[in-house]
């Protein structure tokens, strides 16, 4: 068996090394915009957690090895070579204090993708060993059980028992042709089922087909947040393979950020090849819908709701004016909070980092800054439509003592569904 | 063909004395020289045999000759051709394949020693088979046509200093004429491409006097280079008062403010552009908006960015310090192609990582 160590991490960080990192390390002019679009400095006003910052082994690799000053400056012993202690300090850096945001790359002057940065850093720890235990733990059971949370197939069969049970609707599996193939995270099966049966609704008022996959129902990849392109490769495969064999029209990512990001943007590159479905988020769908004017509610409602918008739907995927759209459907008192749109701070436990237990803390102070954003609009309830930002930011209100009920937007529009005899 | 005097071709064609002495009075203004050599020129002119002129294209775009056809000045566009008898140009000429060099064969020993020679592209020297003419290598029907003129006009910048074909890395080992001859008159029209009336003047000048005009140090045609365009722009007084467009779109490009900082290479290039302009007088490239880029002087591709402006005339240090970021982009290009190849060889022997791989052996 082979197993982590210093030199597989520094190996990788050099086959990560290419022309864009080089450019952007090279370009980086140190004016320190990246610190105050993270919430995990404007929070805690520690320059350690400035994004560059972050990036200090990585950088240190590029300038020792691929560059002529950096050769020179280590090879007379003016700049030490990197080592494993540095790798184990920096941990805290590349996973507890970054949920891949992207909010740094969106701010950058001179144009560097920060947080593509990160996620190549996280491949040098992973081989290094340096990766979070939360995260390890959550890796394995994605690629041995198929959920990062250990789901298995049983457990999804037996909600899905429950939701036909309650509405009488059927829950298709493994239906050979159908429209959309819907992908689920882990916490939707375990915390809130209620994503699943919102879906069967809309579904079957819109007319379309769809199915879930008995192969492949997970979308979370925890490859792509503990930053393992191997391990991330095997796990899109598996739903690319499902939906391919199952020949679905589009594959709809769940309420989940990252999963969106996995199999849209990161997956053709993983699998080095391009899909024969589409690949969309649950809200690109449901606005698809409205536009089509198959999706038909009724009712507003009437507290005042305020919508967060996840990191990878606005700054990766550029979905922004959808949820509004939505949300205007069944809202007569929708606020928006500051920053919102494609600006809007992170939940904090993003990217995997709400699997670190030993962060619990930080995160919670970097909460703050969602927390300072809800006070301002002074909303009845927070919607979203990420079921990890839902749970993070659970936790977060209750820490400090808020009592605010998130929603998720597809449950939400289902609730004022017009009711069909 | 060359028999009739130029006088008696002008009348069979209709063309009147006043529309002649028109065209003479251009000339010699084009010229720089005084108003009492207008009879000369006349009587030079009228009772002179039209000129036979051979026309070599090589490694060139014809935007030479598209220039020389757009030629105005006083009906200069006809005049041109009855000064000169055009015995051989393969773009102009109507004979084609064999007919077509029979012709310069024949107009080579019709006016052996008394022909003149107008060239326009480089000559590629590399390899021979680069570019050729009914068969026949550049350097070879060069030298050729070139051993038996009276002298030899080099047309454009390609012919007079190599041009685009010679700039960095030459893959054809692009040379000008001047390279190739060291025993005959050399004129060199650089401009790219020249101004048509810089092409007609220096012919009539020729056909004038007998001489060849005076030049300067790049062989150039003093009456047309003597200035540079900076000196003689319209814009000039922007310049003065140190108001710049900073862009290509903001106030003060509107306003028609100097274009020093937007690279434009006015003050290093001499030519004529500013004050007899293009396309019958209408415009010159500062005019329209836009920088000059220096065509008319050796090596202008290589001289940096067109949009940089210039800090330094493109002296002998401005040179050197090239040669320095030369040779220092050559270094980079290198680096760069090591540090690909060390990254390759880091992705080949890539290990997989697997969930067996993500902690460290516990010893």
């Amino acid at each position: 068996m082979s197993s982590a160590s210093f030199e597989r991490g520094y190996h990788a960080f050099k086959e990560q090394i290419d022309s864009s990192v080089a450019a952007y390390f090279q370009s980086c002019v140190s004016c320190g915009m990246c610190a105050e679009a993270c919430l995990f400095y404007t929070e805690t006003n520690n320059p350690e957690y400035t994004p560059i910052y972050k990036l200090e082994p990585l950088r240190k690799v590029w300038e020792q090895e691929y560059t002529l000053w950096g050769w020179l400056k280590s090879s007379i012993g003016l700049s030490r070579k990197l080592n494993d202690d540095d790798l184990k300090q920096w941990q805290h850096y590349i996973y507890d204090s970054c949920t891949l945001c992207g909010r740094c790359s969106m701010v950058c002057p001179v144009g560097n993708d920060i947080v593509s940065m990160i996620r190549k850093a996280r491949e040098g720890m992973v081989a290094a060993g340096h990766a979070p235990e939360g995260q390890i733990g959550a890796s394995k059971r994605a690629v041995t059980i198929g959920s990062p949370m250990g789901v298995k197939l049983p457990a999804l069969q037996a909600q899905v028992r429950h939701i036909e049970k309650d509405t009488g609707l059927t829950i298709p599996f493994d239906t050979e042709g159908a429209d959309y193939m819907v992908l689920l995270s882990s916490m939707e099966i375990m915390n809130f089922p209620e994503y699943l049966e919102a879906i069967a609704r809309i579904m079957k008022q819109a007319g379309k087909t769809w199915t879930l996959s008995s192969q492949a129902f997970e979308a979370t990849n925890s490859g792509i947040q503990i930053g393992s392109t191997d391990i991330a490769r095997e796990l899109v495969s598996r739903v690319v393979n499902a939906a391919e064999s199952l020949k679905v029209k589009t594959v709809i990512s769940p309420e989940c950020g990252h999963a969106y990001t996995a199999i849209r943007w990161e997956g053709p590159n993983l699998m080095g090849r391009s899909f024969d479905f589409k690949v969309k988020h649950i809200v690109e769908v449901l606005d698809e819908l409205r536009a089509q004017g198959l999706l038909k509610t009724e009712g507003f409602e009437e507290q005042r709701l305020t919508f967060h918008d996840p990191c990878q739907l606005v700054r990766r995927g550029g979905v922004v004016q959808q949820p509004r759209n939505l949300m205007n459907m069944i809202s007569e008192d929708f606020v928006e909070m500051p920053d919102a749109g494609m600006m809007n701070w992170c939940c904090g436990g993003g990217g995997g980092a709400a699997a670190i237990e030993e962060a619990e803390e930080l995160r919670t102070q970097a909460f703050m800054c969602k927390k300072n954003q809800l006070d301002e609009v002074k909303a009845d309830a927070l919607v979203t439509a990420c079921a990890n930002c839902r749970i993070v930011m659970e936790e977060g209100l209750e820490a400090y003592d808020m009592d605010i009920p998130i929603l998720g937007l597809t449950e939400l529009l289902a609730e004022h569904l017009v009711e069909e005899n | 063909m060359s028999q009739k005097t130029i006088g008696a071709s002008l009348r069979s064609q209709g063309i009147s004395r006043r529309g002649f002495l028109k065209f003479c009075a251009a000339t010699a203004s084009m010229l720089a020289l005084p108003p009492a050599v207008i009879p000369q020129i006349a009587h030079a002119l009228e009772n002179a045999k039209r000129q036979s002129v051979i026309w070599l294209s090589f490694q060139e775009c014809t935007g030479c000759t598209e220039s020389l056809t757009r030629s105005h000045a006083p009906t200069l566009e006809n005049l041109v051709f009855d000064l000169l008898s055009l015995d051989y140009h393969h773009t102009l000429q109507a004979a084609s394949g064999d007919a077509a060099e029979h012709a310069r064969e024949l107009a080579m020993e019709a006016n052996k020693g008394e022909y003149l020679l107008i060239v326009d592209g480089s000559i590629p020297t590399a390899n021979k088979g680069y570019s050729t003419i009914a068969g026949i290598s550049n350097i070879d029907m060069f030298h050729e046509v070139a051993k038996d003129a009276k002298a030899i006009v080099a047309v454009g910048t390609c012919a007079a200093y190599g041009g685009l074909p010679k700039a960095e890395p030459n893959p054809t080992g692009a040379v000008s004429v001047e390279d190739l001859i060291t025993d005959k008159p050399v004129i060199n029209v650089p401009g790219c491409p020249p101004i048509p009336m810089v092409i007609t003047g220096i012919v009539a000048h020729f056909l004038t006097f007998n001489t060849l005009p005076e030049l300067d140090s790049l062989k150039r045609p003093l009456s047309f280079y003597g200035q540079n365009i900076h000196d003689r722009c319209y814009r000039r007084p922007f310049y003065e008062r140190a108001q710049f467009a900073e862009t290509f779109d903001d106030e003060g490009a509107k306003k028609g403010w100097c274009l020093y900082k937007l690279g434009c290479k006015g003050p290093t290039t001499y030519n004529a552009c500013a004050t007899a302009k293009w396309n019958e007088g209408v415009s010159f490239p500062i005019e329209a908006g836009h920088g000059c880029i220096g065509c008319s002087e050796p090596d202008f591709w290589d001289a940096g960015s067109f949009y940089k402006a210039l800090s330094v005339p493109l002296s002998g240090t401005a040179q050197a310090a090239g040669y320095a970021v030369a040779a220092g982009a050559a270094m980079g290009v290198a680096a760069g192609a090591m540090n690909m190849a060390k990254r390759n060889s880091a992705r080949k022997t890539h290990e997989t990582v697997s969930i067996d791989d993500l902690e460290r052996e516990q010893s």
